[in-house]
């Protein structure tokens, strides 16, 4: 079997996750196309070097190649997150929110506006389903800090959905 | 175990990423502490509401295209564009299989079988999905498989268990016509073949990326494969081995 079929059958049936992962992480159709060719070219060209799963394997090389992207048009994003300090802190805060209330509209938003490395493992875990173990070689941090990151995650979620579903509450009662 | 422990493992638990003994612990903690099942019941909450309702990218076909284009070498699979050649690929998909499994399979190749069960599988979402009837009522379904099969499989909907019955189609696998039901899992498609008799022993395997689960009750052998997670996977497996 030539390698370009094997890759089509390994690799290419991931396209979708690879996409979903560019375009949660640029936030932008044009942008996540771009950077899922450029990955996916990459992915075929070290093809050899995957070992067991592919889907973790290319989610690797995706989120590299997106935040190469993100350090060379949105350098602030990168640098500017909440410090790992604040992160790990104890887990006091409101989860509180009810799913019923979620609001798919404000639910996204809210995802899109998390910081670039809360909304990376918080994809990674509820939208592509990944273990921590797959997420922490994916983002390339420990797992402690895949755990405490995602804590974060859901934290931060949680709250900024209910500013955004009490601020569309004023504007209807304006 | 300390309560401010107990939340930091509350996100784990839910993840199921927990080990058995810290699992025991915390679970003995939610039983006493009413506050902190309230947090474990909400957590669950948001995870399942940010399962169903955050958008799933699906990458458009015109990628596909440019890829198929990008990548060096033939292209051997048709490019995603794929919905539009949905009757004439079903019809070449099942003639390539038809080709595939008589020059390949042996009976009781259990790897070739296994091979072949996760190339249909790959095919078919390829494709956009390859389903010949489309419906989530069994009673749809299970007759317009029992028509064109010398058996009729079992076949339930199991959407209040998340296992959403997408519809089924007939493939020809291991040098025999099987049943397969395709089940929708959030954005996770699984293809569960069914025939009757012998096969490859029980058991979890992952391919290519895939995860394989095979089973087997009453005469029936049951493989489901998707990209879907094993534990899910089993559930899956689970409430079909119950069903029947």
């Amino acid at each position: 079997m030539t390698d370009r079929r094997r890759f089509e059958q390994q690799v290419l049936p991931h396209i979708d996750a690879a996409f979903n992962l560019a375009r949660w992480l640029t936030r932008n159709d044009h942008d996540a196309e771009d950077v899922v060719q450029d990955a996916m070219l990459r992915a075929y060209r070290h093809f050899e070097g995957l070992r067991g799963e592919a889907r973790p394997w290319l989610l690797a090389i995706v989120r590299n190649a997106c935040f190469s992207w993100i350090r060379r048009n949105r350098p602030a994003e990168v640098a500017a997150g909440p410090d790992e300090e604040a992160a790990t802190a104890p887990a006091d805060g409101p989860e509180a929110l009810l799913a019923r209330e979620l609001d798919r509209r404000m639910l996204n938003e809210a995802i899109a506006a998390l910081p670039l490395q809360f909304r990376e493992v918080l994809i990674l875990r509820e939208l592509e389903d990944l273990s921590y173990r797959e997420i922490a070689r994916i983002a390339d941090v420990p797992i402690g800090t895949v755990m405490s990151r995602l804590a974060r995650a859901r934290r931060l979620l949680a709250e900024s959905v209910r500013v955004i579903a009490v601020a569309s509450r004023l504007q209807t009662e304006k | 175990m300390k309560p401010e422990e107990a939340a930091r493992l509350l996100h784990a638990y839910v993840d199921r990423e927990l080990d058995a003994a810290k699992s025991l612990e915390l679970e003995a903690q939610l039983a006493a502490d009413p506050a902190l099942r309230e947090r474990f019941a909400r957590l669950r909450e948001l995870s399942a509401g940010i399962r169903e309702k955050a958008d799933y990218h699906a990458a458009p076909s015109s990628l596909a295209a440019r890829l198929s284009a990008a990548l060096p070498g033939a292209a051997s699979i048709a490019p995603r564009r794929a919905t539009r050649w949905i009757l004439p690929a079903a019809a070449a998909a099942l003639a390539a299989a038809l080709a595939v499994g008589i020059a390949l399979v042996r009976p009781g190749d259990e790897d070739a079988l296994l091979r072949e069960m996760v190339a249909s599988h790959v095919r078919s979402t390829l494709g956009n999905r390859l389903i010949d009837v489309a419906s989530s009522d069994q009673h749809t379904v299970k007759p317009w498989l029992s028509a064109r099969l010398p058996f009729s499989p079992p076949v339930a909907d199991f959407s209040p268990e998340g296992f959403e019955l997408a519809g089924a189609r007939v493939d020809y696998v291991g040098g025999r016509p099987v049943a397969v039901l395709v089940y929708k899992r959030r954005q996770h498609l699984i293809d569960a073949f069914i025939w009757p008799g012998s096969g490859p022993r029980d058991g979890a395997y992952s391919r290519d990326g895939f995860n394989v689960e095979r089973s087997s009750v009453e005469g029936m052998r049951i493989c489901l494969v998707s990209d879907l997670n094993r534990n899910e996977l089993s559930d899956l497996a689970r409430l079909l081995i119950a069903r029947r």
